[in-house]
């Protein structure tokens, strides 16, 4: 266990340095945020000035020391654009990142593992199959456009919930559906892949001859074993939404991390781009360890270190 | 029991208030949509319009703009040409900024230093870096000393923001720029990052006050979600719409569509070093291929309007009579004939995703029909400006691109883009060069006029640049809301009225 977690801790390290480390260089590849800083009339003296102020006129690899020198107190720097630290813009961002990420896996899980289930059990019915077309459709529609059709219906249309923007839950619904859909019909095949895989099995075979009924199977066997597919699933999923949803944060004007990393690189904010993967390099190595941790949970089998028992 | 009697009467009075007919009352919170939050509301540590848009409310500027375009006072109330390189400034005695102290010369200095101090880096410090002296000469007067007679030195102190020395000095750049206090219409309330800005208006604003108590500026970054705001009544002004989104809202029984012509020219640059614009029968060819007023009654929906020349009536030197070539397909294929083989070398079109792309296609077409050979090639805006601004090897052979220089003056367009000093110009010709540094030294305006005209000219005969059109602003408004837009796109709250 102890060199399960030690060896966890290493790869994080080595994650984070290289990813940091390939952004730093990828980045600066086509240049500086100087010329969008400056008015059109701005003359080169003017732009080389500017350059030189931000730091950008030192060598790459003097730049990059300094960038790691900081990182290795803490300290994710300050934004050219906003004049302030980047730690307060993800600070300020990641409730609302949260929020939603939350929302889409409610969203995501709470119908698309019951569709699942639903799936399996009703394989050859024929309303099984006009449900595995809408969770088709579903999936199929682009957020861009899922989004818009949602405001236009449910905000300008009917007036129930508010076009954009935060504010109370009511302001949660509409992004959390249109970016839930999506995950929604991973869960759901997922789900039902792997619950068809476990009802083949022997032992429901003789469970269900044995008069088992069917409710008490799912909750007590199958709901288990069918899971570790459904958990490996949903963390890569929860780390896809903890990224940021961009397309679904520009639409619904929700100032989550999607929104402002994709202004940072348009606007070559590098520090809050970094900062931001960093962060992302973190939560994902955070979320696969834990599941890892699940699945040994759930199957007492499977051990730490990969193998089975 | 007498309490629980005055509650009930205050919360009638509430109620009776709330549901007042909406003639009665006056609009209380206004709110408008931009594409982002302002980058910083301190207003001289960036240059984008999002901050613009709020910080132009909080503060007031040493002059300003009418909506006509004038240039009128506001914290100067007169000035005075006292030798060439002198201007004397009389500053209004009844302003007070936001903390209730009184704005004086010596905030007015302050503010000049603060940009044109090279160690601050404001990145407007090339629009003000031609004043090298400013002092208080009396408690009421200010004398700016320019290292040469400089005629848009007032176009460019509309831009000039006031800060207040004291709050400046002593919280710092840092601290004054998450809590900006200026002497504006309205101050500055809150700011929740990410989401909106929320301004409120000051009760002694030495001018007009502003008509809303609060406003708020939010981040909507997609144009769709802003018409649909509008449309659902949640918003009351949105920016930067296109002719398709104005289209959609016209039906709209909420909204209307306010529109108005900028100072922003639209223009193909061509780069006469590089094959096969090194011949000037292929240079003509272009200017002669392309179609503007198609461009504009059939692309941008009639809102924006060609122009002869590279500037628009919103500038000073503007010339109303130039001619210059107008759209003749076979005026056109007649010269790429002319021009032989060099004129099939492949041209690259350079553009960005800010600008539009429609727009771009046609021009590819448009020269395509005349018998030229046209590549697009798109890249991210900084990419494109730094090829723009790289020098006669790094700039594309063609780029399309929209200018404005904020400053409504010829010199913030012409100089930069033709004259051999500039980083952005690959044109050399000593005439223009020599009439751009008449005009930009000159005071006076028939001395200019005479100069930019013979500027306009040479563009027209040998098409250093094709002028296209001058860009419209197209903004989307609730329909109580009485504003006229203004060229040079600023939003002042106070010269809005409501009216339902």
């Amino acid at each position: 266990m102890r060199r399960f977690f030690l060896r966890r801790i290493g790869q994080v390290i080595g994650t984070v340095f290289g990813v940091v480390t390939l952004i730093f260089f990828l980045q600066r590849l086509t240049g500086d945020p100087t010329y969008l800083l400056v008015p059109e009339t701005a003359t080169q003296a003017d732009i080389d000035a500017m350059r030189a102020a931000l730091g950008f006129d030192r060598p790459l690899f003097v730049q990059y020391l300094a960038f790691l020198k900081q990182i290795a107190s803490f300290d994710l720097g300050r934004s050219v654009i906003q004049n302030i630290p980047v730690w307060d813009i993800i600070a300020s961002r990641l409730p609302y990142t949260l929020q939603l990420a939350g929302g889409a896996l409610l969203v995501a899980c709470g119908l698309g593992i019951p569709v699942g289930v639903v799936l399996a059990l009703y394989r050859d019915h024929p309303a099984s199959r006009l449900l595995a077309s809408i969770v088709l459709a579903a999936q199929s529609m682009p957020t861009f456009w899922s989004g818009i059709i949602l405001i236009m219906i449910f905000a300008v249309t009917l007036g129930w919930l508010p076009p954009s923007s935060t504010g109370g839950i009511e302001h949660l619904i509409m992004p959390s559906l249109a970016l839930g859909l999506l995950s929604m019909a991973t869960f759901a095949r997922i789900t039902r892949t792997s619950l068809l895989d476990e009802l083949s099995k022997d032992y429901v075979r003789t469970a269900r001859s044995r008069g088992v009924p069917m409710t008490l199977l799912l909750r007590r066997h199958l709901a288990r074993n069918a899971s570790i597919p459904v958990i490996t699933v949903a963390a890569l999923e929860i780390s896809n939404l903890l990224a940021g949803a961009v397309i679904v944060e520009t639409v619904f004007a929700w100032p989550g991390l999607g929104q402002v990393t994709v202004q940072s690189i348009l606007a070559r904010d590098f520090l809050v781009v970094q900062g931001i993967v960093i962060l992302g390099a973190f939560v994902t190595v955070a979320l696969n360890l834990a599941a890892d941790l699940l699945y040994s949970a759930v199957d007492p089998r499977i051990r730490l270190d990969g193998t089975r028992r | 029991m007498l309490r629980r009697g005055r509650g009930w009467a205050a919360a009638l009075l509430g109620l009776s208030l709330t549901m007042a007919p909406g003639a009665l009352m006056a609009k209380d919170k206004l709110t408008v949509d931009l594409v982002n939050e302002p980058s910083s509301l301190d207003p001289q540590v960036q240059w984008n319009p999002d901050s613009y848009y709020v910080y132009r409310n909080i503060f007031d500027n040493l002059v300003t703009r009418d909506d006509k375009g004038e240039i009128i006072p506001q914290i100067a109330t007169a000035w005075k040409q006292t030798s060439e390189t002198e201007v004397e400034f009389t500053i209004r005695e009844d302003v007070t900024f936001h903390d209730g102290q009184k704005l004086k010369a010596d905030d007015v200095v302050f503010s000049v230093q603060r940009i044109t101090d090279p160690k601050f880096a404001s990145p407007q410090l090339g629009q003000f870096n031609k004043i090298v002296k400013a002092e208080a000469t009396s408690p009421t007067t200010v004398k700016l000393t320019t290292d040469g007679p400089y005629p848009a030195l007032l176009s460019q102190l509309v831009k000039l923001s006031i800060v207040p020395k004291h709050v400046v000095e002593a919280v710092g750049k840092d601290a004054f720029n998450l809590k900006p206090v200026g002497s504006g219409p309205y101050k500055f309330d809150s700011w929740q990052r990410g989401v909106q800005v929320t301004l409120s208006a000051y009760d002694r604003y030495w001018g007009p006050k502003g008509p809303f108590a609060t406003a708020v500026f939010r981040a909507v970054p997609d144009a769709a979600t802003r018409v649909a705001n509008l449309q659902a009544g949640t918003s009351d002004l949105a920016v930067t719409l296109d002719s398709d989104l104005a289209a959609q809202l016209k039906s709209s029984p909420k909204a209307k569509v306010l529109s108005v012509l900028t100072e922003r020219v639209a223009y193909l640059r061509l780069n006469p070093a590089k094959p096969p614009f090194d011949n000037i029968k292929v240079r003509q060819a272009v200017a002669y291929a392309i179609d503007k007023g198609a461009m504009v009654d059939g692309i941008l929906g009639g809102y924006d309007q060609p122009v002869p020349e590279m500037l628009t009536p919103a500038h000073e030197g503007w010339v109303a009579d130039i001619a210059a070539p107008s759209y003749d397909l076979t005026k056109a294929q007649a010269l790429v004939k002319e021009a032989g083989e060099g004129g099939k070398a492949e041209i690259e079109l350079a553009t960005s995703p800010v600008f539009d792309q429609r727009i771009v296609q046609a021009i590819q077409q448009m020269l395509t029909e005349a018998g030229l050979n046209v590549k697009i090639n798109m890249s991210d805006m900084a990419s494109y400006l730094k090829r723009a601004q790289g020098g006669i090897d790094a700039t594309p052979a063609l780029s399309f691109g929209r200018w404005s220089c904020s400053c409504q003056d010829a010199d913030g367009v012409l100089f930069p883009l033709l004259h051999k000093s500039s980083s952005w110009s690959v044109y050399r010709n000593p005439k223009a060069d020599e009439l751009l540094e008449k005009a930009r030294q000159s005071l006076d305006e028939k001395v200019r006029l005479e100069a930019y005209r013979g500027v306009h000219e040479i563009v027209a005969q040998d098409v250093p640049l094709v002028p296209l059109y001058q860009s419209a602003a197209i903004y989307g408004a609730a329909k109580g809301l009485q504003w006229q837009p203004s060229p040079s796109e600023s939003m002042f709250l106070n010269r809005m009225a409501w009216k339902d």
